[in-house]
């Protein structure tokens, strides 16, 4: 769900052309229009302009892939050898909110390049019911770690793998409603790796759900190419 | 069926072209008037007349956010608009086919 932020670019500088320009009262029609030439401007048309409202380009893909590698490999690598099990380190955290950080601004830049358009009222809201449920996510984990549950519990399998499940369950459904078959079943399998990652264990559940998570996120990449060349 | 049960509003190379690049906006985006002029390359006066025709008979929708300088124009394909471009399309399928 990381992609639906809002769109509204900053104004520019520069006049608005609706204000500017005056209208062509004549309006150029283009003459008659064969239907076997409609059909071909139509396709032409809508493959064109698909293109450039590309908000998952592959290049994001990789991008993706390679932010969740770091993301939870840097969290696994400084967990791995704890025994018993205390929780990331202030520097893996750093990283992997870092990096997070790093691709929440690239997705932002991207969707206002792609678009430049303004976001709906309504996408505003569901970009915030995101938040929401991902912030009460944490929440709940200061709650656990309130009620004395384990650091492997509270500082581990929690915070690697419920917001996944938590916000991936959401976004499947959402993207169940919006009839999105290729994203609701990508939410789908990224609920299922971090609910298998848990059984990895506190140390173990970080690297599988980063190598897992980036290879889902390699194979979508891949599935979009093939269908775009289909 | 025949061409000329074509919807005439939209049966036109330039209107079509501004239909089919916003129903491929993702749901619930609008483009702006700027960007939407750079992908059909017609001058702002030409597409200005488009528009208001597609406005005029509801299928688009214009929206003009700020002032002066800063005041920017975004436009978005209507329900009315999305379900036009449907009955076209299937009614230039069924066309092709008899053809």
């Amino acid at each position: 769900m990381s992609e639906r932020f809002d769109t509204f670019s900053p104004p520019k500088a520069e006049p608005d052309p609706w204000e500017t320009a005056t209208e062509n009262e004549t309006g150029d029609d283009g003459g008659e229009l064969d239907p076997r030439e409609a059909a071909a401007l139509l396709q032409q048309t809508t493959r064109q302009a698909e293109r450039q409202f590309d908000i998952r380009p592959p290049i994001l893909m990789l991008a993706a892939a390679a932010t969740v590698l770091v993301a939870y490999g840097a969290v696994w690598l400084s967990v791995r050898n704890q025994h018993p099990y205390s929780g990331p380190s202030g520097t893996a955290l750093a990283v992997l909110y870092g990096t997070l950080a790093v691709w929440i601004v690239l997705v932002a830049t991207v969707l206002r390049r792609a678009l430049s358009g303004r976001s709906s009222p309504q996408r505003r809201l569901e970009g915030v019911a995101f938040a929401a449920i991902w912030i009460c996510v944490y929440v709940f984990q200061g709650a656990l770690h309130h009620a004395g549950a384990s650091d492997a519990i509270a500082y581990g399998i929690y915070p690697a793998a419920a917001p996944l499940i938590i916000v991936g369950s959401a976004a499947a459904a959402y993207e169940v409603a919006r009839e999105n078959r290729a994203q609701a079943g990508f939410a789908l399998a990224a609920v299922v790796l971090a609910s298998i990652a848990s059984f990895a264990g506190p140390a173990g559940v970080w690297g599988v759900i980063g190598v897992g998570l980036c290879v889902l996120v390699l194979v979508g990449a891949a599935a979009q190419l093939r269908q775009r060349h289909a | 069926m025949t061409a000329a049960e074509l919807d005439p509003l939209i049966h036109v190379p330039a209107r079509l072209r501004i239909i089919a690049t916003l129903a491929a906006l993702p749901d619930g985006e609008s483009l702006s008037f700027t960007r939407l002029q750079e992908m059909i390359g017609l001058t702002p006066g030409n597409l200005i007349t488009h528009l208001r025709k597609l406005g005029d008979a509801g299928y688009v929708d214009t929206e003009k956010t700020g002032n002066g300088q800063a005041s920017r124009t975004t436009v978005a394909l209507t329900h009315n608009g999305r379900t036009a471009l449907e009955r076209y399309t299937a009614a230039l399928r069924d066309l092709i086919g008899e053809l």
